[in-house]
């Protein structure tokens, strides 16, 4: 069984509306999936569901071949499924490497210490958030925190699986590109990736396979060149055509 | 009578005093900022602390070892809050992780009363007073009871350990995170809820250590720590509430303020000046001399 992370049967509801309704996806080990839909499909759920941030009313999540269903964030992330969120959550009165230091002396504590500052460099210098390390992270603009966010994940030793969430979201072109490097490069050495995104460029350039979710379901996954042409996905992104 | 002999040794004495009030609201507002909820039982746990310290005294150490009694009082009230937090102020959060903290917030008035009742069932509404070797002594031109100087010596120790824990270890570290944003701290894998207990642990044996400090001067009793709260929320007005530096120079100012309007004004209404400090922050700053208007998300 390579599938890294998988869900079956995930099932929310929040009162009358249907926000995740038997969800199943699946990533193989090494994996770069692109997850898109339309506003409301239903994604930010799965990702919730899928970080123990909510608990879902139905169906399991299986980390590694292991279930994590109903595990706290925390544990979650000890386990190595990593998230981030789409309005970039950052400590503000922290400086930038303080927050680099906070997941990986959460997960890790002491030991290793030593790898840990050298890798804590390496993000610095990739992220080219080395001149502002000792600033607070309440004085980085949008698009820096959304950087600091997805290196603080990096920091975390033993990740299987990054699930960032809206990564690229109003950000600048130079940011996004660096972002796109990280995140490639951190791929090469094992990391597994499930990306929400709207932004179709970036997907159709580093994900292989797309998951479309379409009212709380998984309406279809394959390549992106292939899903576009399909009528249904078609038809929920833009409405029905007029003729 | 306007001497500055005088002048001197009030504000010694206000400064003294005001160490030992910032250790209560620096455990108010620390608590405030990690479990996100105001603790009213404050004073019970200083009472606590006074209690153990009068037991420990009086039953097993002896006046010998009076500052041996502060360690243990200050460690077990570290150790009820730490179990106590799991079991009374945990369940009252429930999922999501954006917390209400009204229940909690009310278990706490529960427990305050729980422990007030609890004191006066075994200990009855007596007043005791734990002894201690210490001679007078003199703090510059100032005679003074040696437990009132050790009082403020320990707290000004406690305050030091308190800011390298919280600046200086990884443990310091989480917390600092957690309290600016709980879910990032949690989704980074730091176990929330071992800190949520570890942090009202430290907050309440900050408390429990004023309360032990204290007990020779201010006697023991079931209802000791109502002042002491009170004042506690007097700083934090003050300090605005969330801000570590507020709660220490809130702490020392209204110690001073306390003991030039009883030295200068009159000393049956030592414990109003405090409130007319209050009055005054509240008019020029209403969130506090340190305190932020909104928080960091």
């Amino acid at each position: 069984m390579s599938d890294v992370l998988a869900t079956s049967g995930l099932t929310k509801r929040y009162g009358g509306l249907m926000a995740n309704e038997r969800v199943a996806i699946a990533l193989s080990r090494g994996e770069i999936r692109g997850l898109i839909g339309p506003n409301g499909a239903g994604k930010t759920t799965l990702v919730n569901l899928v970080t123990g941030i909510e608990r879902p009313d139905a169906g399991d999540v299986m980390l590694d071949g292991l279930a994590v269903t109903g595990l706290g964030p925390h544990r979650i992330a000890a386990r190595g499924l990593v998230r981030s969120f789409q309005v970039a959550r950052v400590f503000g009165n922290l400086t930038v490497r303080e927050n680099l230091m906070v997941p990986y002396f959460a997960c890790e504590r002491i030991s290793g210490t030593i790898e840990a500052l050298a890798r804590m460099d390496e993000l610095l210098r990739l992220s080219t958030l080395q001149p502002l390390a000792d600033d607070l992270a309440k004085s980085l603009s949008g698009g820096q925190r959304m950087l600091l966010q997805a290196c603080a994940g990096f920091m975390i030793p033993g990740v299987k699986v990054h699930v960032l969430d809206e990564p690229f979201a109003g950000i600048n072109p130079v940011v996004k590109d660096t972002l796109i490097d990280l995140i490639l490069k951190e791929n090469q050495s094992g990391a597994t990736f499930l990306i929400v995104s709207h932004e179709m460029e970036i997907i159709r350039r580093i994900c292989p396979l797309v998951t479309v979710m379409i009212g709380g379901k998984v309406a279809a996954e394959g390549p992106l060149e292939e899903i576009a042409r399909r009528e249904d996905v078609v038809t929920a992104y833009l409405g029905r055509s007029l003729q | 009578m306007y001497s500055t002999e005088l002048l001197t040794q009030t504000l010694i004495a206000g400064v003294m005093i005001g160490v030992l009030y910032a250790l209560m609201a620096l455990g108010i507002t620390f608590i405030y900022s990690i479990v996100r909820m105001i603790n009213w039982a404050m004073g019970e746990f200083y009472m606590l602390g006074s209690y153990i310290q009068y037991v420990a005294v009086a039953y097993a150490l002896g006046r010998n070892y009076w500052w041996l009694a502060i360690l243990v009082s200050t460690a077990g009230t570290f150790l009820i809050g730490y179990l106590l937090e799991p079991i009374l102020i945990k369940p009252m959060h429930v999922r999501p992780m954006e917390r209400r903290d009204d229940y909690a917030t009310v278990v706490t008035i529960a427990l305050l009363l729980m422990l007030r009742s609890l004191a006066v069932a075994i200990g009855g509404p007596y007043q005791y007073r734990p002894e201690t070797n210490l001679p007078i002594m003199w703090v510059g031109p100032l005679p003074m009871e040696g437990a009132r100087v050790a009082a403020s010596v320990f707290a000004l120790v406690a305050l030091a350990l308190f800011y390298l824990v919280i600046s200086r270890t990884w443990i310091g570290l989480a917390l600092r995170a957690m309290a600016q944003n709980r879910v990032a701290a949690q989704t980074s894998g730091v176990n929330v809820f071992r800190l949520d207990a570890v942090a009202f642990a430290i907050g309440v044996a900050l408390a429990g250590l004023a309360g032990a400090l204290l007990a020779p001067l201010f006697l023991v009793y079931p209802t000791n720590g109502a002042v002491t709260t009170v004042k506690g929320f007097e700083i934090i007005v003050i300090g605005g509430l969330g801000s570590i530096p507020g709660a220490l120079i809130g702490g020392v100012l209204l110690g001073v303020v306390e003991s030039l309007g009883a030295a200068f004004i009159s000393s049956p209404y030592q414990n109003a000046y405090g409130f007319v400090l209050v009055l005054l922050v509240l008019l020029v700053r209403p969130y506090g001399l340190f305190g932020e208007r909104g928080r960091e998300a």
